[in-house]
């Protein structure tokens, strides 16, 4: 392991692998061997099918859920020590708002763990809500939002302590086509206002390749990464989304979902 | 061919305080029936052999009851009935509020320890349940007993503590059962999200559970209330501790064959005080819930 | 470290299987026994278990005559009331009339101390029968019934009503055939509530004066007596009645439906 190398990745996995129950006949072998590296500002991807360990991936490197073998690095530290230092933040499918907090007290909830003073918290708290533009929200309740809209609040609140990281888990997983195709634009916005490192999971091929600088893609049984598929898009714009270049990049995709069973047996209908 | 549907799905919602008003509206409309229930049992037992003994010192008229309202307590008196029944609820009112108070607190401070200990909760959890379906009322006539006897120093234990104390650990059982519910209620999401927080176990416990658990805490409060009030009655009927509504009614009950209506002012009181325990819980329900989205309140 | 759900971590943690209540049982007779005998408390302070136990097993035919006594009051208001509660249920079912009259009553009643009106039933019944005892007992378990069991009958989802509809049933059919079944498990919680009431009702009912044979005069007046060892032993006999009441209740549902698991929160 280079100290020198580590200390300049975003995120480094290495050699990780995650069994639950070891040992016993439900032996789980969920992340077998995975390697990987993330530079600073990347935005990548993971995609694969239900079981592949894409999830599990995420929480291993936030430390919710610890490794069986292998090591992670955020910014050169340790997960259970970047965690304490708060070097991400998170955003899960649901928004897990706390309905008896306003807008603003839920964005404000990070910083207030952390001991911020209440004026410094309300300030940081609103420049975050002008940021997802929902300024105008900020003394509402979370029940009174869409949502997309309570996404977005999620995310202002993963910025909060502005961490390096973002971790996101399906966020928008839940939302209609229409509003996932605009919270992904927002999400791009934002990317390149603060510069974080995103990784980002889904099960959504379109999404994955316009939101990506390099898409990883696993597979289950056990789960690993068999493919890193690049993409060149450039600026994304409303256009992107039907450019050939965009074309290729999902079907490359799609190949790369497939790659593993067009190369063994026929794919059986859960691997579809 | 109609099905009877609710008020919901017709399409019309009403506020909590509209709620509130109706049921109000109905529960009185029922009392009326009640009422015109018992003076047509009289009058059919005035012709009719009825296994219920339906003479005015058993069951006196309505109107006599209320007449009985403003008939001095004893001969020369100058206490009203009325007057006394209310100063006697005021007073078991107080008891059970202070039992309840004790019993809440408690309650909440053991379901925490056994929402943070497993240990507790897996050890503690069957009895505090089966606690609720045991006559736990039976222990009344001992505690009084002990509590006789027993002093804290200067302090004197009086019935009246023994009184509070029996109310207290009736109300202890269903809130402490609520409350832990409430404590694990936040969703596997909120806690992760917590974690990656580095959130300490008492920023988990004062940001997340407590607030979580309102919903789940609100009908334990209820439930609590009401057996606070039972247990105070009880309490005061098995001692015969004076100054409570309990012991007006055992004193009533010995006068129905001179004055038969008195006894009901102090069924009315005794109904009185459970419906003011109730209301104050309510205000407290809605104290807490202020804030939160309409159906999570009750 | 993983984040389990709290049910997760009693089924498989450290903690999980029948010895943790058990070593709490066990450590909490150990410790009042050895506090009442090292402190040498006098039985009418609090008397040690061993006292209680002594005492249970002496004068067991008398706690079995005071619990059958109770107990027999408490099964006819339980019974009395079930059924009425169940009848009631039905109406309301079927005219919305009942259910607005009679549920904000028995949400009203449910604060009050139902118990208070025994001295009233003692008058207008003859107090040295068992009868007002029964009925005060019948009302209380009444209001539980009836509230848990309408709930079943009318809570059934709407789409299943769409479904009776386009099937082109008839109220009575929709009745037995989609509300009677949907509310028994409604049916077994109100049970489960009611069982004990009804041995609490009918205990506290005797401190009203009446015949002295069951539980709840027996304690009062061994407490009188200052034969707090008996008084403790009729406890113990109270407490033992209550729980058989409930078990028998989570017998019959295991029994009469196997089928349902954990109950859904409504």
């Amino acid at each position: 392991m280079s100290s020198v190398q580590t200390s300049h990745q975003a995120v480094d996995v290495q050699g990780l692998w995650k069994i639950f129950n070891e040992g016993s006949n439900n032996e789980v072998t969920a992340l077998s061997d995975i390697n990987l590296s993330v530079k600073p500002g990347e935005f990548i991807s993971l995609i694969g099918p239900s079981g592949c360990g894409k999830s599990t991936l995420l929480r291993v490197i936030g430390d919710l859920t610890g490794a069986t073998r292998g090591e992670v690095f955020i910014a050169g530290e340790t997960a259970p020590v970047a965690r304490e230092k708060q070097l991400y933040g998170i955003a899960f499918q649901q928004a897990a708002l706390f309905d008896w907090r306003t807008v603003r007290r839920n964005v404000e909830l990070p910083l207030e763990l952390q001991g911020l003073g209440k004026k410094e918290r309300r300030e940081r708290a609103l420049e975050l809500l002008e940021l997802v533009q929902l300024s105008d929200f900020a003394e509402h309740r979370p029940w009174e939002l869409s949502g997309g809209m309570q996404q977005r609040v999620a995310i202002a609140r993963s910025l909060a302590v502005d961490p390096p990281l973002l971790l996101m888990d399906e966020p928008f997983g839940a939302l209609d086509e229409m509003t996932r195709e605009r919270m992904q634009n927002e999400l791009l916005r934002i990317c390149q206002e603060t510069r974080k490192t995103i990784i980002f999971v889904t099960h959504s091929i379109p999404e994955a390749v316009y939101l990506s600088d390099r898409v990883i893609v696993m597979s289950p049984r056990p789960g690993r990464i068999t493919h890193t598929v690049p993409i060149e898009l450039g600026e994304r714009n409303e256009d992107t989304r039907e450019t050939d270049t965009f074309y290729a990049g999902v079907t490359a995709v799609r190949e790369a979902l497939r790659g593993r069973s067009a190369s063994a047996s026929p794919p059986r209908i859960e691997e579809l | 061919m109609s099905e009877p549907v609710s008020g919901k799905q017709r399409g019309v919602t009403r506020t909590r305080v509209q709620r509130g008003v109706i049921s109000i509206l109905w529960a009185l409309a029922g009392v009326v029936l009640v009422v015109l229930m018992w003076e047509a049992v009289k009058f059919l037992g005035s012709f009719i052999e009825l296994p219920i003994n339906t003479s005015d010192t058993s069951m006196p008229h309505v109107w006599t009851m209320v007449d009985a309202f403003s008939n001095p307590v004893v001969r020369g008196s100058d206490t009203t009935v009325l007057q006394a029944v209310v100063s006697a609820t005021l007073t078991s009112l107080k008891i059970a509020l202070g039992g309840f108070t004790i019993g809440v607190t408690f309650g909440i401070v053991l379901a925490v320890i056994m929402q943070r200990f497993a240990f507790f909760e897996r050890g503690l959890l069957p009895f505090v349940i089966a606690s609720q379906t045991v006559p736990l009322i039976a222990l009344a006539p001992l505690i009084v007993g002990l509590g006789n006897r027993i002093s804290f120093g200067p302090i004197e234990w009086t019935t009246t503590y023994s009184v509070m104390f029996i109310a207290a650990y009736l109300a202890f059982f269903p809130l402490s059962v609520g409350a832990l519910r409430g404590l694990q209620a936040p969703s596997a999401t909120s806690l992760e999200l917590m974690r990656s927080y580095a959130a300490r176990p008492n920023q988990m416990l004062w940001k997340l559970r407590f607030p979580s658990s309102v919903p789940y805490l609100v009908p334990a409060l209820k439930v609590s209330a009401a057996a606070a009030v039972v247990g105070t009655v009880v309490a005061e009927i098995s001692t015969g501790v004076k100054g409570g509504v309990g012991r007006l009614l055992i004193e009533y009950a010995r006068e129905t064959t001179s004055q038969p209506a008195k006894v009901y002012v102090a069924v009315f009181g005794a109904i009185a005080l459970g419906l003011a325990a109730a209301a104050l819980v309510s205000a407290l329900d809605l104290y807490l819930t202020r804030n939160l989205p309409k159906e999570s309140q009750a | 470290m993983s984040t389990q759900t709290a049910a997760q971590s009693r089924r498989t943690g450290r903690f999980s299987g029948i010895w943790p209540p058990i070593l709490i049982a066990v450590l909490f007779l150990a410790a009042w026994q050895i506090f009442v005998v090292a402190r040498d408390i006098q039985p009418y302070l609090l008397p040690a278990p061993s006292l209680i136990v002594t005492n249970f097993f002496t004068d067991l035919s008398l706690m079995w005559a005071a619990a059958f006594y109770t107990g027999t009051t408490a099964f006819l208001g339980l019974v009395l009331g079930t059924v009425l509660g169940l009848v009631m249920a039905l109406l309301a079912s079927r005219f919305i009339v009942v259910n607005h009259l009679v549920t904000p009553l028995a949400a009203g009643l449910a604060a009050v101390p139902i118990i208070a009106l025994t001295p009233i039933l003692n008058n207008m019944f003859n107090i040295t029968s068992r009868t007002p005892r029964v009925l005060v007992t019948m009302i209380i378990v009444l209001f539980p019934m009836f509230v848990n069991v309408t709930r079943g009958l009318l809570q059934v989802k709407p789409v299943q009503l769409e479904l009776m509809r386009s099937m082109n049933a008839h109220p009575r059919t929709t009745l037995k055939v989609l509300r009677i079944p949907n509310a028994i498990p409604f049916f077994f919680t109100g049970l489960k509530v009611a069982a004990p009431l009804a041995v609490i009702a009918a205990l506290v009912a005797e401190y009203f004066g009446g015949p002295q044979e069951g539980l709840g005069s027996r304690i009062a007046s061994a407490a009188a007596n200052t034969a707090y060892g008996r008084a403790w032993a009729y406890v113990v006999a109270s407490i033992i009645t209550g729980l058989i009441f409930y078990l028998v209740v989570v017998a019959v549902e295991k029994w009469t439906t196997p089928w349902t698991g954990r109950t859904r929160s409504t």
